[in-house]
């Protein structure tokens, strides 16, 4: 085994090191495929695996690591519960919290939302240190319990000036005294004492959750089973609703919910060493092709036919695993400079605002490396089997008209249908369901679709340029070049094969999210129907509301026709997944009360049920996916109205901007169920004429800064930008993958000019100028792009249809309708054409060169 | 075997070479060389390896710039043209055969043929199906030059050659790839295609027998050239 490998080494020595060294360029565009490919695919799965590590760092860190923490299923909780479970012999220690979201002024003067916790000193310490208030010097004890005493940990001690911090209550201001600090990391986080906090934002004997230190060998599941069933013979405090929560569920949730997007995200940066595979593909079988005498002399030395395929195994490994290492280098420096400049967030939302350390890991760097080096191998395997598969006889006999740089020993016969037959696979496995979530299936289509695409190009070639050879038959450059492809269309497969994968990626992404975009628009225009959207503060638990006497107010002035309310609340369906959105806005047509008001439903909605048992409801497609809560179906809303309640779907609709769900109600239900009269929102429309900036600055001047009033474009402007945003990292994977395509004809035309000289070298004798003979390779590489443009075109559409209808869906719970932004399409088309051509124009300077004149002898 | 249609060349000189010189510095290829070669007429090169003959062939099609010296085609001298001007008197002049055939593996043998008169901008598939009859490959034209054999490919490049009425015809060793019997037979077709044709038809060789059948013989040497009896 050693000895073959050193026989084989020292051959790849003496054989093939002269041809890397005589073609660096050539090799180099190989090796680079292979870098950015492990390079991309390693910097995102680093920076989103940071980001992650972070985020749950951060959430255990707020949790003060107790061992599970009592929830209510929407995110308030009676506080008698935290009396009930204290006393119970499985808790050792109890404490509880109340959570809150409040608008603040910082220190220059802009609004911002921050965590407001209220929280027990005299219980805390022993569950959760962490959050323990610091008093100042100056401060008495008493201030861990006074009612205007507030403690900022270190992010939210740089936000604010000194002196008393500003916070929204409602509608109204409310100062707060600084009494120290706590030494909680993450965000900006104001805490203080619990019942100050219930009495400030009038939620008095209600909590967040009870933080709970349990006695060693506790089953937690058994005991949050005792507990709602002691609540429920009692009687009391929504048992139902009652959860026990473990402390790594944040994090963990988190990892689920974004788990679609990072695979996502890899698989869109792995795209580029896909592209690199094909690279290596069309370098090595260049090179191969090339050197198909020397490889008929070896053998008929005596290198059998094994021996070749390994040697050009090596060669691929080789070229995988510089590649590779310059890759982790690569990936390593992105990855740093990523989360150093940008933080952890690529885009998607989840990571936002964390600021990770970069999370190196040894086996992650091996894992890609190897990755690297399978896609080289990979992209080796035919040339490999060619050169196993040659008869060296023949070869070093030299059959005249087989030159070099022509694919003479590609497949042929059967193996011209493999392309079709792994479309049609490829067309099945996109069929399949999504495993764990993940679109598995789609993915593994995709790349079928993409290698039968690839591998149909010969066919196309030869069914499709027949008809246009015979319409040249007078022009004698559009001749050459189209019969030059008709003629070997697998040397067009070959070198077309990297700009038709990445191209066919490029039109696929770019018409998913032309498909995103579009459907994000009219969705837009669906929910923003009103002129002017007040409020007073984002987020469902939010200490800034709108006011009765507030909206009443609006109510009354002449120029609004109507101010229509939405209350916005976390809901708990599950305690291991994230918490979804409940909307209570009124749903009932004020024209027929039957009817429901218009929302941007996916498929029909059902009639509105007549028993006032079952409340109508209307899911968003994440919750309809991840509940299978379909139309007709019915859900518990735990802590939304009485047990016996039933919440049926009457309709899926669509929802952009809440990724892990939302549940719209009418408001009238609502009310009816929980009694809550706070409202978050107001949608304001106008009559007639009436100036929406006119009517936005009187509201701003009558209630100074602490509401925010907005219009509907406004709205649907900064919605579009951050959409825009979020998608601009795939822009640039899309530029990176074609740039690697591009380079891929560039080397496989530079080849084809090498290996061509003779050919060249005739046509000067027949009396083509320098002139004419660049132009005929320009046009060749004219004719070879337009080709993979054509073809990737094509393969681009069908895997656009794959991502927008089931990679999409399985992803993230979303549906979309297809949009083809033709003017893009075409663009991307039209500049890969464009950048093939003057590729190959810039490689013709070889061909028209004098030396072409004189290889016709020398090579004869 | 059908003669292509008599050309109208006129007889006397169609090329004339004074006083060619070639280097490569340090060393000379050859120099001093000067010669006439009439319509009709058919010269023998001969040499040495290395003596320059392939060199020379390129000086006089235009290919190669000599260091000194004029090469006169059919009344134009190369150094007086640019580029473009020259390719086009070229395509309109001259015809070349090669040892290695050098026929375009892409094309028919049709489109190989008609190849120079598509150059010309005047097709003609008739014309292309007269040129591959007289060099016997009627029939022949829809068949990819892969299928064909060595003396086949060479005919195909005499076809090329002569089609488009070239004044003088360059031939670089055309029977050296060629079994002795099948070299016979190529070069009787280029001499007669040639000699019909009016043409004038410089072959180089190494082959005596080859260079017997020419009107005139000579050897270059690196001084100059010395003409055989």
């Amino acid at each position: 085994m050693t000895a073959a490998l050193g026989r084989l080494w020292r051959l790849w020595w003496a054989f093939s090191w002269p041809e890397v060294r005589h073609h660096p360029w050539r090799h180099g565009v190989a090796v680079l495929a292979v870098m950015l490919g492990v390079g991309l695919a390693l910097s995102v799965h680093w920076i989103n695996a940071s980001a992650l590590a972070e985020f749950s760092s951060a959430v255990r860190s707020a949790n003060g690591e107790p061992d599970a923490q009592l929830r209510h299923a929407t995110d308030r909780l009676d506080d008698r519960w935290w009396d009930r479970v204290a006393t119970d012999p499985a808790v050792q220690a109890a404490s509880p919290v109340l959570e809150a979201q409040a608008m603040t002024w910082t220190a220059n003067g802009q609004r911002q939302s921050v965590r407001l916790w209220g929280v027990d000193a005299l219980t805390l310490a022993s569950v959760q240190p962490g959050l323990m208030p610091r008093l100042m010097e100056d401060a008495g004890r008493l201030d861990l319990f006074a009612a205007d005493a507030v403690f900022l940990n270190p992010a939210a001690q740089a936000l604010f000036a000194d002196g008393p911090v500003n916070v929204q209550v409602g509608m109204e201001r409310v100062a707060l005294r600084r009494a120290g600090t706590v030494g909680q990391a993450g965000g900006p986080l104001l805490v203080m004492d619990v019942g100050a906090l219930q009495h400030l934002l009038g939620l008095d004997g209600l909590i967040s959750r009870v933080d709970l230190r349990l006695r060693a060998g506790t089953d937690t599941r058994a005991l949050i089973a005792q507990w709602r069933a002691q609540a429920a013979t009692n009687g009391q405090w929504q048992a139902e609703a009652v959860m026990l929560v473990l402390p790594d569920d944040g994090g963990a949730r988190l990892s689920q919910v974004s788990r679609a997007y990072r695979v996502n995200l890899t698989v869109l940066a792995l795209v580029a060493l896909f592209t690199g595979a094909f690279l290596v593909f069309s370098v090595l079988s260049l090179s191969v092709t090339q050197r198909l005498p020397g490889m008929a002399l070896l053998g008929v030395l005596g290198l059998d036919a094994r021996d070749r395929q390994r040697l050009v195994w090596l060669e691929s490994v080789l070229l995988g695993a510089v590649g590779s290492l310059l890759g982790v280098a690569l990936g390593t420096a992105l990855a740093w400079s990523a989360l150093r400049w940008l933080g952890g967030d690529l885009g998607g939302g989840f990571f936002d605002g964390v600021s990770p350390r970069l999370q190196w890991r040894t086996i992650d760097a091996v894992g890609y490396t190897t990755l690297g080096v399978a896609a080289a191998v990979l992209g080796g395997w035919w040339p490999a089997r060619w050169v196993r598969g040659m008869a060296p006889a023949q070869a070093l006999k030299g059959v005249p008209l087989r030159g070099a740089g022509l694919v003479s020993a590609s497949p042929r016969g059967g193996a011209l249908w493999a392309g079709p037959l792994l479309l049609l696979v490829g067309a099945g496995l996109s069929l399949l369901p999504p495993v764990h979530g993940l679109p598995l299936g789609a993915y593994l289509g995709i790349a079928a679709l993409l290698v039968g695409g690839i591998l149909t190009l010969p066919l196309i070639a030869g069914l499709a340029l027949p008809a246009c050879s015979d319409r040249l038959h007078t022009q004698a450059l559009a001749l050459l070049a189209v019969e030059r492809a008709r003629r070997f269309p697998d040397a067009v497969a070959v070198a077309t094969s990297g700009v038709v994968a990445s191209l066919a990626l490029s039109v696929a992404l770019t018409v998913m999210v032309g498909s995103f975009r579009q459907s994000m628009t009219a969705w837009l225009d669906a929910v923003l129907p009103a002129d002017l959207y007040v409020r007073a503060g984002a987020g469902p638990q939010q200490a800034a509301i709108l006011t009765p006497a507030f909206i009443r107010e609006v109510q009354a002035m002449p120029a609004v026709v109507s101010a229509v309310p939405q209350r916005q609340r976390s809901v708990w369906l599950d305690p291991r997944q994230p918490a979804i959105t409940l909307l209570a806005r009124p749903l009932r047509s004020a024209s027929d009360p039957s009817m429901p008001v218009l929302l941007p439903l996916v498929g029909p909605a059902l009639a509105w049920p007549a028993s006032p048992d079952a409340v109508p409801i209307f899911v968003s497609e994440a919750v309809a996916d991840r509940f299978d809560a379909r139309p007709g179906r019915t859900l518990a809303l735990p802590g939304i109205g009485p047990p016996e309640v039933r919440f049926q779907v009457v309709g899926v609709m669509r929802d952009y901007g809440r990724q892990h769900g939302s549940i719209a109600i009418d408001e009238q239900d609502y009310l009816r169920l929980t009694g809550d009269t706070a409202v978050n929102d107001l949608a304001l429309s106008l009559q007639p004429g009436v100036s929406a900036e006119a009517l936005r600055t009187e509201l701003l001047r009558a209630h100074g800064d602490t509401i925010e009033v907005t219009s509907a474009q406004t709205i649907r402007r900064l919605s579009l930008d951050i959409f825009d945003r979020s998608f601009a990292i795939t822009v640039w994977l899309q530029g990176v993958a074609i740039g690697m395509g591009l380079l891929g004809v560039s080397a496989s035309m530079g080849a084809q000019v090498l290996a061509r000289r003779r050919e060249f070298g005739l046509l000067r004798h027949l009396g083509f100028s320098r002139q004419q003979l660049l132009r005929l390779v320009a046009a060749e590489g004219g004719v070879w792009s337009a080709l993979g443009a054509l073809a990737g075109v094509g393969l681009g559409l069908a895997v656009s249809v794959v991502l927008v209808h089931v990679v999409n869906p399985q992803s993230f719970h979303w549906t979309m309708d297809m949009h083809i932004p033709w003017d893009r399409v075409i663009w991307l088309a039209l500049s890969v054409v464009a950048a093939g051509t003057l590729t190959a124009w810039v490689s013709g300077r070889h061909a028209a060169s004098q030396q072409a004149v004189l290889v016709v002898k020398q090579e004869a | 075997m059908h003669p292509l249609p008599p050309s109208a060349h006129p007889q006397g000189p169609c090329l004339k070479v004074s006083d060619l010189a070639r280097r490569y510095p340090p060393a000379t290829v050859f120099e001093g060389v000067s010669l006439e070669v009439r319509s009709g007429e058919c010269v023998a090169v001969l040499g040495e390896s290395g003596v320059g003959k392939s060199t020379l062939l390129n000086c006089l099609a235009g290919l190669d710039t000599p260091d000194a010296g004029r090469v006169t085609l059919a009344g134009r001298t190369w150094s007086t043209m640019n580029d473009t001007e020259a390719s086009a008197w070229r395509r309109t002049h001259l015809g070349f055969v090669f040892q290695a055939f050098h026929v375009l593996p892409h094309l028919t043998v049709a489109r190989n043929v008609g190849l120079p008169l598509m150059l010309l901008g005047q097709p003609d598939d008739d014309r292309v199906e007269q040129a591959l009859a007289s060099v016997g490959l009627g029939g022949m034209g829809n068949r990819l030059p892969q299928t064909l054999s060595g003396g086949q490919l060479q005919r195909v490049a005499i076809a090329r050659a002569l089609i488009h009425r070239p004044r003088l015809i360059l031939a670089d060793e055309p029977t050296g790839n060629l079994d002795p019997h099948t070299a016979e037979q190529v070069l009787t077709v280029l001499q007669h295609q040639a000699t019909s044709h009016g043409a004038a038809l410089v072959i180089v060789t190494h082959s005596p027998s080859v260079a017997s059948r020419a009107d005139r013989r000579l050897v270059l040497t690196p001084s100059g050239v010395e003409w055989l009896p």
